[in-house]
């Protein structure tokens, strides 16, 4: 301890660590934003949404994240995070859950509502749980974002790829499975995006996988597609049967070579719906092993199945758009901003604590900023926040070159070491204040075990261990499948993978590429 | 005088834009006034009385400074004019009578974009304006026009949701290629520019827009590199 350091819960390596992670999200941020303008909307008032959420989030998150903790640590939330395909992704845990808190204390910050040495002890706790989710989510390919894998997602382990490689059925442009295939992506991107308020997280992509002979393997999740924690949904997706739904697609002629940490791809050649040469449909979510195949048996009735949930979500995305439509200015914030904000609800129902309460709702405190949101102050505050960097805070000493422009800012004001000389600093932000919400949710959640109530939702998953998470399970990674492939744990693990696999039932944790092959084409 | 964050600010830099600006001072201004007022230290004050102290009407004040001074907001979503015009301008229309070029061809230069996915050729098509939530709920229920090369001044992914996929062709004038409709169309395989400057085009037009014109990269954005596709009026 320095010499006239105060005696201080806080430590030095914490704050060197938590300075270090918000300076990785601070490039990060930029370069993600650098490429798109600031997204705006006819219909929604995007940008003020946008800052109310950050508000919000940095009001609610320790607490929530605090009560998550209590029930399951985020390591092992990351764990469950990586066996499905639900809203716990390299978009809203990789990027916007640690980011919306931190824009929400720069903005702060920037109207002297905050310093920078304010909840220390709650931005420490949130970047350490944010990195203990995310080494745990990235651990098959051992980095902390996708961006410090240069832009790629290698999340998965080898028994689910070769589940994908047995089973997705082959495709060519023009035939039947393509055609609806093809439409159910874009009909269901389109949903989500109108369910979500204009905001992407309703989407990700994860990858690419190498495929062998030139093609590569992307996965996309399209979740919260059902009656579940969106009020907005109750009725409107009532005959839709799966709240989250993956499609994995091997790709052709074509070199994912980004896949970002909004879960955005670009490739050269620029992507093509012929260039998909295979593609499957599957289902998962806190009630399952695993990936569930949906309709899988045949290509023909796969393509029936993607038509008849294209018909399904369009249908639904007329109703709600017309209801939507319909809204006040009021609804469209909160509705905008409670999306936004609650990227991080998945991990409070993973650790079955999820509450509607906790995450459906505005804080007292971040409400009260309502009266600034007009669009143009939203527009401009955003801009300035993560596209400038021209907001008072952000600017740095004449002598720094940050990562992406060379210019003398960051995004993010790192935490004051003098805080270990002098004291002076204030720990956290309070316990959640009281909540509003404009929306009331009426139907259940939509669960691979039915329609559901809150409670019973609850229950069953604080029942429920997935196989994969379980003490025999858990630790078993793919380096050690590689000498280990004959122990009975792990061929018991692949097993239970291969479950639902056609061609891969009962074969076990030997099997190579060759082997896959040899078992497509009997 | 108690010791405020911004009373030493080394650099002197202030918001880039004019209303975050004023705001800011404002509201700085206001937690100042608050802070003294209050009689705590700033420990006690930023997550105690300032909960309390500093309210939604305070807020509400700081608009209302500004709206005082004869400002007015500019609208990016329909609700936000329709419901309070006293505070937004007016919404501009487009703009139909600008003229880039001489006739050439037949053709007469009208805008350029940023070409999402290349195609193999051009589209021809009929311009539509589509720019109202009205506008959508008529063709809704009325069905999309055939041919149609629909210019949209949104770069969301929502206004146009239960239309999208009936358009033969997007100009879109905001986004980038990375935006939403940008990543709609790419999915619906809808030739798309996005980022679109148009100037001379009414309802009824007949365009021709090279799609085949090289897609726009994110590296392109991030080092600068222009690379547009061209729109043409054909008269």
């Amino acid at each position: 301890m320095p010499k006239n350091a105060v005696k201080n819960p806080v430590t030095y390596a914490q704050l060197l660590e938590a300075n270090n992670l918000m300076q990785l999200l601070s490039d990060e941020t930029y370069w993600l934003c650098v490429t798109r303008t600031t997204q705006e909307s006819k219909l929604f008032p995007v940008s003020p949404y946008m800052m109310l959420s950050y508000a919000n989030s940095y009001y609610r998150y320790p607490s929530l994240l605090r009560k998550i903790e209590a029930n399951m640590s985020m390591e092992e939330c990351g764990d469950r995070a990586r066996n499905m395909g639900g809203k716990t992704d390299t978009l809203t845990m990789g990027w916007a859950f640690p980011c919306f808190y931190l824009l929400g204390r720069e903005w702060l910050i920037n109207m002297g509502m905050l310093r920078p040495e304010d909840g220390v002890e709650d931005l420490v706790y949130v970047m350490d749980c944010w990195k203990r989710m995310q080494l745990s989510y990235h651990r098959n390919d051992g980095h902390l974002t996708n961006s410090q894998y240069g832009h790629r997602s290698q999340l998965m382990a080898e028994r689910q790829l070769q589940v994908f490689e047995a089973d997705l059925h082959d495709v060519v442009a023009g035939d039947a499975l393509h055609i609806a295939a093809s439409k159910f992506m874009a009909t269901v991107s389109q949903y989500q995006f109108l369910s979500h308020c204009e905001c992407r997280i309703g989407i990700c992509n994860q990858g690419p996988y190498s495929f062998g002979e030139g093609r590569e393997l992307i996965v996309r999740d399209f979740m919260d597609l059902a009656e579940g924690d969106y009020p907005w949904l109750d009725g409107v997706a009532h005959n839709i049967s799966y709240n989250n739904l993956t499609v994995p697609m091997v790709v052709k002629d074509t070199h994912f070579e980004l896949m970002d940490d909004w879960g955005s791809f670009e490739s050269t050649p620029e992507f093509r719906a012929e260039n998909i040469v295979r593609i499957g449909l599957y289902t998962s979510d806190l009630l399952t092993d695993s990936y569930v195949p949906v309709a899988m048996e045949s290509p023909q009735a796969l393509a029936a199945k993607f038509s008849e949930l294209t018909r399904l979500i369009t249908d639904a995305n007329q109703v709600l758009w017309k209801k939507i439509a319909g809204w006040s200015r009021a609804e469209m914030l909160q509705a905008g901003a409670l999306v936004y904000f609650n990227v991080l609800k998945d991990v409070a129902h993973i650790a079955g604590v999820y509450e509607q309460s906790d995450w459906m709702e505005i804080d007292e405190r971040a409400q009260r900023l309502v009266p600034l949101l007009n669009d143009e102050y939203g527009r401009d505050v955003l801009t300035e926040l993560v596209g400038l960097l021209t907001l008072p805070s952000q600017v740095c000493s004449e002598y720094t070159m940050s990562m992406h422009n060379n210019a003398s800012k960051r995004l993010y004001s790192p935490i004051p070491y003098t805080i270990l000389k002098t004291g002076d600093y204030t720990a956290t932000c309070g316990p959640l204040g009281k909540g509003s919400s404009l929306f009331k949710k009426v139907a259940g959640w939509r669960t691979s075990r039915g329609l559901l109530g809150i409670e019973a939702f609850n229950k069953a998953v604080r029942e429920f261990t997935p196989f994969a998470c379980t003490p025999e399970a858990r630790y078993i990674d793919d380096n050690w499948v590689k000498y280990h492939y004959k122990d009975p744990d792990v061929e018991a693990l692949y097993e239970r993978t291969q479950a639902t696999s056609p061609r891969l039932a009962n074969k076990g944790a030997g099997l190579k590429r060759a082997d896959i092959a040899k078992l497509r084409s009997t | 005088m108690k010791n405020f964050l911004w009373d030493q600010n080394k650099y002197g830099v202030e918001e880039s834009t004019a209303v975050s600006k004023a705001f800011h001072h404002s509201i700085r201004a206001k937690v100042r006034e608050k802070f003294e007022a209050s009689g705590v230290d700033w420990k006690d004050f930023v997550f105690g009385n300032s909960n309390c102290l500093l309210t939604e009407a305070d807020f509400a004040h700081v608009e209302a400074k500004l709206l005082a001074t004869g400002y007015r907001f500019d609208v990016s979503a329909i609700i936000s004019s329709t419901e309070a015009p006293e505070k937004y301008k007016a919404l501009k229309g487009p703009d139909e009578s600008r003229v880039d070029s001489a006739i050439n061809d037949g053709r007469m230069r009208v805008g350029q974009g940023d070409n999402v996915v290349t195609y193999p050729q051009s589209v021809t098509g009929l311009a539509l304006y589509v720019r109202t939530t009205e506008e959508v709920m008529t063709m809704m229920m009325e069905g999309v026009p055939p041919d149609i090369i629909a210019i949209i001044d949104d770069s969301g992914g929502t206004l146009t949701a239960p239309i999208l996929e009936h358009f033969k062709a997007v100009v879109c004038m905001g986004g980038t290629v990375r935006s939403h409709l940008g990543i709609l169309c790419r999915e619906y395989s809808i030739p798309c520019l996005m980022n679109a400057k148009v100037g001379g085009v009414s309802n009824g037009d007949r365009l021709e827009v090279n799609y085949a014109a090289s897609a726009k990269s994110a590296k392109d954005y991030q080092q600068g590199v222009e690379k547009f596709a061209e729109i043409w009026k054909l008269v």
